[in-house]
Formats: C-alpha cells, sequence, structure tokens
C-alpha cells in the first residue's frame, strides 16, 4: 500500500512538473520571437485616468507587454490579463519594476477611459490602460505588425464583437518589441520569460 | 475576439452528419461562458435508461418497498451534476465546479444508488455462491475498495488526463463514469447489506481514514502549485471576469479537501460514538 501510494505520489508530481515543456526560440523564450524587432509607436494615447500617455517615452526602459482588446472581450483579453497579473504577483521586485503591462482599446467608442480603468485595474492596480481615436489605434497595431481590429455586427442589443489580435507583444528595455505571446500561453510560460525579457540586452 | 497575424489558422472542420456535430455531453468547447440554456441528449438518455433500469430491476425483482427517496436523490443529483449548467462549467471553464461535480458523484450519488436497491434486490442480483456475489464480496473489503477507489481519483485529476479527456465528449463522458464508479467502489465497503461487508467498527473507521488520502494529492497540488495545474481551466474563458485561474484553482482543491472529507468523518464519529459499524445500515434502512 505504501509502495503503492509513493508510485501514485511520483506520478502526480511528474504529470504536474511545472517547466514549460513548449520548444524555446533562439535567445531562450517560451513566446515566438519576432523575424524582425518593431520599435515602439512614437503615439500620444489618453490614459484610463484621461490623461495624455505618450507611449514611447511613457514606458522608456521598461519591459511593455502590449495587447490590444476590449472590456466586453469574452475570451482572451481576460485570460492574457489575469495571467500576467497572476504571474506578476509572484516575481520578484527586480522584474516587477521593470515590466509595464499596457492594454490598448480596440473598441474606444464603448472603452471609455472610466470603463477601461474599472476593467483593467480589477486584474493589477499597476497595469495601465489606454484608449485613443481609431485612426491611432489603427496605427499603433500597423506599427506592430498586428491584422487592425474589426468590428462585427451589432446584435438586436446594440452589443458587438470586436475581432482583434490576440497576441501579446513584448518590448524589451531597449524599446523593440522582439517576442510574440499567443492565445495559449501559460503562467509558467510567462514565469520562465519575464526574467529573462528584462534581463535581455542589460 | 481574438484574432490576429500571430495566430495559426484554424483547422477547417470536417463534414460531419447532424448526430455527429451535436453535443451530446458536456465537454470544453473554448467558446465563451453563456448563461442560456443548452440541451445535451446524452445526459438526458443516459438518465432516462438509469431510471427505467431501476423501475425494471424492482418490478422483475419483486421488491416490497421501492427506495424511491434514495433513488429521487441519486437521479436529481445526477441530472443538477451531468446536466447544464453545472456539467458544463465543470467540463470547460471552472475547475472548482469539476470539483464540486467530482464531490457530488462520489459523495452523494454513489451511496444514494446503493441505496436506492434494497437488500433482497442486491441478494437476488448476485446469489450465493455466483461470481457476481464474489465480485461484490471482494470489493466490499477495504483493500480493493480503497486501492481502486485512490487509483481512479488520482489517475482522473492528474493535469495530463484532465486537459486531454475533457475536451472531447467521450473523454469528458468517461471521466464523469469513472467518478460515479468511485462513488460507488467507495461507499460499497461501508454500505453494503448484511452478507457482503466485513468491515466492524475499526475496521470503518480505519477505511474511512484510509480513503481521505486519495483526494489528498490533487487537492493538495491544486492548492500549492505555483501556477494552475490545469491547462483548460487556465486558459478557458473566464465566466466572471475578474475570478482568476488561480482563485478557482485554490477553491478546487480546498473544497476538495474540506467538503470532500466532511461525509466521511461523519460516517467515521458515528460509527465511532454509536458502536456499530454501518454494515446493511444504509442498505437495510
Amino acid at each position: 500500500m505504501t509502495r503503492y501510494a509513493a508510485l501514485l505520489l511520483v506520478a502526480g508530481a511528474l504529470a504536474c512538473h511545472g517547466k514549460a515543456d513548449a520548444p524555446l526560440s533562439a535567445h531562450g523564450f517560451v513566446g515566438a520571437e519576432l523575424a524582425a524587432p518593431v520599435s515602439k509607436p512614437d503615439l500620444e494615447f489618453t490614459d484610463s485616468r484621461g490623461k495624455a500617455f505618450h507611449f514611447d517615452s511613457a514606458t522608456a526602459d521598461k519591459v511593455t507587454l502590449v495587447f490590444f482588446g476590449y472590456t466586453s472581450c469574452p475570451d482572451i483579453c481576460p485570460v492574457h490579463l489575469a495571467n500576467l497579473a497572476a504571474v506578476l504577483d509572484k516575481m520578484p521586485d527586480s522584474v516587477q519594476t521593470h515590466v509595464a503591462v499596457v492594454f490598448v482599446t480596440t473598441d474606444p467608442a464603448r472603452d471609455t477611459p472610466a470603463v477601461i480603468d474599472q476593467w483593467v485595474h480589477g486584474f493589477d492596480p499597476n497595469f495601465i490602460g489606454l484608449t485613443a481615436s481609431d485612426s491611432v489605434i489603427t496605427r499603433a497595431q500597423h506599427e506592430m505588425q498586428l491584422d487592425p481590429a474589426i468590428k462585427g455586427a451589432v446584435d438586436a442589443k446594440g452589443g458587438y464583437p470586436v475581432g482583434h489580435a490576440a497576441a501579446v507583444i513584448a518590448f524589451t528595455r531597449d524599446g523593440k518589441g522582439r517576442v510574440a505571446y499567443l492565445p495559449g500561453t501559460r503562467q509558467r510560460d510567462w514565469a520562465h520569460d519575464l526574467p529573462l525579457l528584462v534581463a535581455y540586452g542589460k | 475576439m481574438g484574432r490576429g497575424a500571430w495566430e495559426p489558422a484554424p483547422c477547417p472542420m470536417p463534414h460531419a452528419p447532424w448526430l455527429l456535430a451535436m453535443q451530446w455531453w458536456c465537454a470544453a468547447t473554448g467558446f465563451p461562458w453563456t448563461w442560456t440554456w443548452q440541451w445535451y441528449p446524452g445526459v438526458h438518455l443516459l438518465l432516462i435508461l438509469l431510471a427505467f433500469g431501476w423501475w425494471r430491476l424492482g418490478s422483475a425483482q419483486h421488491w416490497v418497498a421501492r427506495p424511491w427517496g434514495w433513488f429521487a436523490v441519486a437521479w436529481v443529483t445526477l441530472l443538477a451534476t451531468l446536466d447544464w449548467p453545472i456539467g458544463k462549467l465543470g467540463a470547460g471553464y471552472l475547475a472548482s465546479i469539476h470539483t464540486l461535480q467530482f464531490l457530488l458523484l462520489t459523495l452523494l450519488v454513489g451511496p444514494a444508488l446503493l441505496r436506492s436497491i434494497p437488500p433482497e434486490g442486491w441478494r437476488a442480483l448476485a446469489p450465493d455462491g455466483s461470481a457476481t456475489a464474489r465480485f461484490l464480496r471482494m470489493m466490499a473489503r477495504p483493500l480493493p475498495g480503497l486501492l481502486a477507489y485512490t487509483a481512479l481519483v488520482i489517475t482522473t485529476h492528474f493535469p495530463a488526463v484532465v486537459d486531454s479527456a475533457m475536451t472531447s465528449q467521450l473523454g469528458s463522458l468517461s471521466i464523469d463514469l469513472a467518478w460515479l464508479a468511485a462513488g460507488l467502489i467507495l461507499w460499497w465497503p461501508i454500505a453494503a447489506p448484511r452478507g457482503f461487508v466485513v468491515l466492524g467498527v475499526w475496521g470503518t473507521i480505519g477505511y474511512v481514514f484510509g480513503a481521505t488520502i486519495g483526494p489528498t494529492v490533487p487537492a493538495m497540488m491544486m492548492v500549492f502549485a505555483d501556477w494552475p495545474i490545469y491547462q483548460l481551466y487556465e486558459l478557458a474563458p473566464r465566466v466572471w471576469v475578474h475570478f482568476t485561474a488561480n482563485q478557482d484553482m485554490k477553491l478546487a482543491g480546498l473544497g476538495m479537501k474540506m467538503f470532500g472529507d466532511i461525509p466521511l468523518w461523519g460516517v467515521a464519529t458515528y460509527v465511532f460514538f454509536s458502536g456499530n459499524s454501518m454494515q446493511g445500515e444504509l442498505v437495510d434502512g
């Protein structure tokens, strides 16, 4: 009985081994490295407090994780943000202080600064929520080589989905977007990559 | 709705007959959660067959009294556990609801189903000297019961098993049926009719203690793991936007341990203070 229980425990531990098991990129990331790094967009947004937010300068020397989505998104948006919040919470200060998570709405008509503020800070008070005009948001997506968001059909209640890029783009501290994190990125993947992103080029 | 250049192209859906394309059993789909009722014919079909089988068994065996109450408890709990919304939430959205299903199937449906067949029914099903009687007597011994129950509980909670099984209707059905079997196996040594059971007072207490060990393994993994152990629930669309996968997993682990042990410790306490094993009591009434 004891031997049997020990076997089960060992098997359970193996099945739950917490290391990222995806093949790593050239620089050891679980995320997908971009063939050519992209630059931070030199654009001005409005943050969730209603203040101007110059993307490039406001995130200087930070690993910046950018995600385009919308607050009524039913699937990937809350999953990405909740997983990032959970992982950052367990990271040492040396990592936390060098990471900025930026959510940019693709639905500025419904996502007012107040709505973004409540939604984004429900995940983590340090997360940054941004909005802007449609043209600025589209340009930002274009500069990050993301497909522009598309508004879906309006339903009977006036609601609509918004199709948008589902990847988080990670900019290293030198201001270059180098790694994309696709849907399916797990917390253990983030835990593996965040320290590498912070240390990249330093 | 996620979509973008970084994503792989979706797999083309092969043409399938409507019977195969239909959702018969609750399984993970990856679609956003909706509170709109959904029909799962497989669940209802199983429950109709179960009720029909129970009715036919009682008629064929000429039961003096049908244990309606116990059968109703088992049947209604099964319906609530497997059907929308609990079945759907547990299959693809929340680990805590998946655990609730486990608790209901093993701790309520299992003993209630055993109780829904009267002693004369069991004796007719397993006449003295038959292979069935030998099998039921063997399973009423503590070690086979404990080993089978523990193996089922731990195996069906392996992350690799859960993540792969719950994404198909057949896999999800298999997990549900395995938990139902685990409930029957767990309670048989305690609740079987006289003539099958070998456990005395201290044997029952020891058995019950042993039965609390198996679920402790997945429960502790969920509570103490740094990161969510089930990919399925970690990446599932959220039911409540700020109820995170981590909170869900901790709740599942705590619930499994806390609420899973209570009925078993209740049995141990009852047996200890009454000075009688429960053999036959659940079934004999």
